[in-house]
């Protein structure tokens, strides 16, 4: 096995590649009570047109497909799978985003078998014409869920005013019309394209015993032989925005905002990625953190309340920063935070190693946490990223890296403002 | 590891439980009040104060302080646990071996200061200060109608509990806020802060002397006499079924339904209570999830939960607003299935083990270890995390039929559509 160590952290992961291309992490966490194991696959909302291994013709599939192949998985012929994680008394639960699919439980006992139950079910799909059919009132009702949620909405309204084609504007759910023509004819498809092993990962963390648990692994995982590159296929997205702004009329009692920023250095992963992610989130948490200037003649002035955020999303493929929070004049918010960054003596030097020292804290309440742990691991892992590499290229960051990037993405051009207001009596 | 307990003689008390096993100490300082009349001036309190203290004047000043402490983190927040009123006050600061300084004795004067050296102007607050947070807490009070679902859940216990203290929302009314002003919000801290018990937990790898002699350094300070809370009325009958429309601008109808447990927290039946709860609606093996979602198709999410301290559990679901009368048809069948003893093994072991589960996992979060801490105070009961399981494993079917008697059904709240006109 391969040894993944930081000495800074002094934590360790374990990996082991399988002859089937399966990547197996085990990350051992002395005196934790719980036990937490993702089985991913690299199949998200985005992945909607493909050529499968050994095929010629491109395959186009309904928007939501991902997720609905998530929620079928939980099926088998002999019943429901929570059905017998519930009977060795762990939670277990999935989650689909723009880019994975992914299967947890956590538990505080019977960890080897719940282990095991994993990776066969997630190995096992049994979609039928009923059982398909069934599940579309279930997502419907996820839908309409969201639907109703102006914070959700404020969000994919900016990223569908950020991209004129890339799918990243298309709700992971899907809408009500396109799950509608899901078949388990479809499901099969992309099950038996996306969910080989070679395109998986399986991350395992808590107080366990290695040489155990990868036994476990490799008795219930797949022989199955490597089956070749998935081609997928994305769109050629303009480097423009598609639309400045989107407003839409809700049941809220102030408006919301999200003002979006596309990154249009995009097209790699791994340390550049993450070096690139940490220049943005640091520039903007020193542009518009709670200590800076801006966010306090915002707050101040009545602009913006304590539910002000910003966050940076960066795949290989795109990637975009978002501001958003609630405000009486989400118009006001834009000008001015466009018309203080826009002063390229905007980002202050003295400003760069405190906002440092900050993330250093961050990173390290994630490993307070198995579950922290296994969800940014895995998110790392889908931009080929070693989430122990983090400190280390934290520390190697200079506020040059900073300003210069800062500079470079967050341009009015490259803006869109999404509002949801109130409805007008 | 049994939690070290120390009382600092003046209504404060302190509570440390050590463990290797985080990169952080957390501090969790919760301050008791009565949930009543005085609500939104307690619940605008903490905003107030985060603005700024006698040394560190400006919020901003405050944020930096804590970014060059390694991004310690500060969080405030004020909830209710029944018809108690709770400020939380939540530091968490990273391990001295992992940033080579130690930082904690700066972190407890930290805390001393945000909350009992607060950045005044004569016998009040600032003006400003308080002006701007005044706003603020409105948009907080009168965005609650943004997310839906919780939403749908306050609203059924506000129309069940009218005329209860319960029924008032945590961050208070609006309209009370035109009589607060930095003089008599100043005045009202003041007796606040003299009069409230003070709980602090510790979580971390720390050494108990030295936590104790920290904390003894800046917490020791005189007060008065301090505020008894008593436990709520947790029982009421209920004469008629109260129906409550609430019609908003939304595609999905939230059904949600109110019950009376008369069940105290600090009964022996609350047990069989939260096994009844877990069977009903407490996961994907319980009557709700397999009925309402699985066999019928009808919602995504459907539920059911207790409030522990005021005797009320609730269960939700969020539907086709057209399949109102079916849905509500299920939910009640479920309940009469459990009254009427038909509970698989299968549901009632699943239940005591999805309990064990979350109950073990808080030990590994140091908050949530604080809160387990803090629930079992303030229910008056006095058991670790490994006798309340015991407790919960102990349940037998036999119990869960008792105790289901004790449940009755008091408000179905349905938010809906806006009529066509």
């Amino acid at each position: 096995m391969q040894k993944l160590y930081n000495e800074r952290i002094d934590e360790k992961i374990l990996l082991q590649e399988l002859d089937n291309g399966l990547k197996v992490y085990i990350m051992p966490k002395r005196g934790y009570t719980k036990q937490f194991a993702i089985f991913a696959t690299h199949f998200g909302s985005n992945d909607s047109k493909f050529i499968a291994p050994g095929d010629i013709d491109v395959t186009e599939v309904p928007d939501g497909v991902a997720h609905f192949l998530e929620h079928k998985m939980f099926e088998e012929k002999e019943g429901s799978i929570f059905e017998q994680f519930s009977k060795l008394g762990a939670s277990a639960n999935a989650y689909t985003n723009f880019t994975t699919t992914a299967y947890l439980f956590a538990s505080t006992e019977n960890f080897y078998e719940n282990l095991k139950l994993l990776v066969k079910f997630v190995q096992n799909p049994y979609f039928t014409d009923e059982n398909v059919e069934k599940e579309k009132g279930i997502i419907a009702q996820e839908i309409r869920m969201y639907q109703d949620d102006p914070n959700w909405r404020v969000y994919f309204n900016a990223l569908e005013a950020l991209y004129h084609v890339h799918p990243v504007r298309k709700d992971i759910a899907g809408t009500i019309e396109s799950i509608s023509q899901i078949n388990k004819e479809i499901l099969y498809k992309c099950y038996y394209t996306f969910y080989h092993p070679e395109n998986m990962v399986l991350f395992v963390v808590g107080d366990i015993d290695i040489d155990k648990t990868l036994d476990v692994i490799k008795e219930n995982v797949r022989q199955d032989k490597k089956q070749g590159e998935i081609e997928r296929i994305y769109p050629k997205e303009p480097s423009s925005v598609y639309k400045k702004e989107v407003v839409q009329d809700m049941q809220v009692s102030i408006p919301l905002f999200n003002l979006g920023f596309k990154d249009t250095d995009v097209g790699f992963g791994g340390k550049k990625l993450l070096k690139k992610n940490l220049e943005i989130q640091i520039g903007l948490e020193m542009a518009l953190g709670r200590s800076s200037d801006l966010y306090e003649r915002l707050y101040n002035e009545g602009f913006i309340d304590s539910t002000f955020s910003f966050d940076y999303g960066g795949e290989i493929d795109y990637g975009y920063s978002i501001i958003g929070g609630q405000s009486k004049d989400p118009f006001k918010v834009r000008d001015i935070i466009l018309n203080a960054i826009n002063n390229l003596q905007f980002l202050k030097e003295e400003d760069f190693e405190r906002i440092k020292k900050k993330y250093i804290g961050k990173f390290l309440r994630t490993f307070n946490s198995v579950d922290s742990i296994a969800y940014s691991f895995i998110n790392f892992y889908m931009k080929e990223i070693n989430l122990l590499d983090y400190l280390d290229l934290l520390y190697s960051i200079s506020f040059e890296d900073v300003r210069e990037r800062f500079q470079n993405h967050l341009r009015e051009e490259n803006s869109v403002l999404s509002v949801v207001n109130p409805i007008k009596k | 590891m049994e939690l070290i307990e120390k009382q600092l003689n003046n209504g404060i008390n302190l509570y440390i439980d050590t463990t290797d096993k985080f990169k952080t100490v957390t501090i969790n300082l919760y301050i008791h009040n009565q949930l009543g009349k005085e609500a939104t001036k307690y619940a605008l309190l903490p905003a107030v104060l985060k603005r700024g203290t006698s040394s560190i004047k400006t919020y901003k000043e405050m944020v930096k302080f804590l970014e060059n402490l390694y991004g310690t983190t500060m969080a405030v927040s004020v909830y209710k646990k029944g018809e108690r009123h709770l400020q939380q006050y939540r530091l968490e600061l990273p391990q001295e071996e992992y940033i080579q300084e130690n930082i904690l004795e700066r972190g407890v004067k930290f805390l001393k200061d945000l909350i009992f050296n607060p950045f005044t102007e004569g016998n009040a607050f600032n003006k400003e200060y308080v002006l701007q947070e005044k706003e603020i807490h409105k948009n907080l009070i009168d965005s609650r109608i943004n997310d839906k679902t919780r939403y749908a859940v306050d609203r059924c216990y506000e129309e069940m509990c009218k005329g209860e203290p319960f029924a008032i929302f945590e961050l208070g009314r609006s309209e009370d806020l035109n009589f607060i002003d930095e003089v008599n919000l100043y005045h009202y801290y003041q007796n606040c802060i003299n009069t409230l018990p003070i709980d602090i937990y510790v979580v971390g790898d720390v050494e108990p002397k030295y936590v104790e002699e920290v904390f003894a350094k800046y917490f020791s300070f005189k007060r008065e006499q301090i505020l008894n809370i008593p436990s709520p009325n947790v029982h009421k009958e209920v004469r008629e079924i109260k129906y409550v429309t609430e019609n908003l601008e939304v595609t999905q109808g939230k059904l949600t339904l109110g019950f009376r447990t008369n069940v105290p927290a600090n009964s022996k039946e609350y047990f069989p209570l939260l096994v009844y709860s877990g069977i009903l609606g407490g996961g994907p093996f319980s009557k709700l999830f397999m009925n309402v979602r699985e066999k019928a198709s009808l919602a995504y999410y459907a539920y059911s939960r207790l409030e522990r301290f005021k005797g009320l559990m609730v269960v939700s679901c969020g539907i086709e607003i057209e399949n109102y009368n079916k849905a509500l048809d299920i939910i009640l069948k479920q309940l009469k299935e459990i009254e009427e003893g038909n509970i698989s093994d299968y549901e009632l072991d699943s239940t005591i083990k999805a309990l064990k589960t979350s109950l073990n996992a808080m030990k590994d979060n140091a908050t949530s270890k604080s809160d387990y801490y803090l629930s079992q105070k303030i229910a008056g009961a006095d058991l670790n995390i490994e006798e309340f399981i015991k407790k919960v494993e102990k349940v037998t079917k036999e119990d869960v039929v008792e105790v289901a008697k004790k449940v009755k059904l008091d408000t179905v709240y349905f938010m809906t559509g806006k009529r066509e006109e």
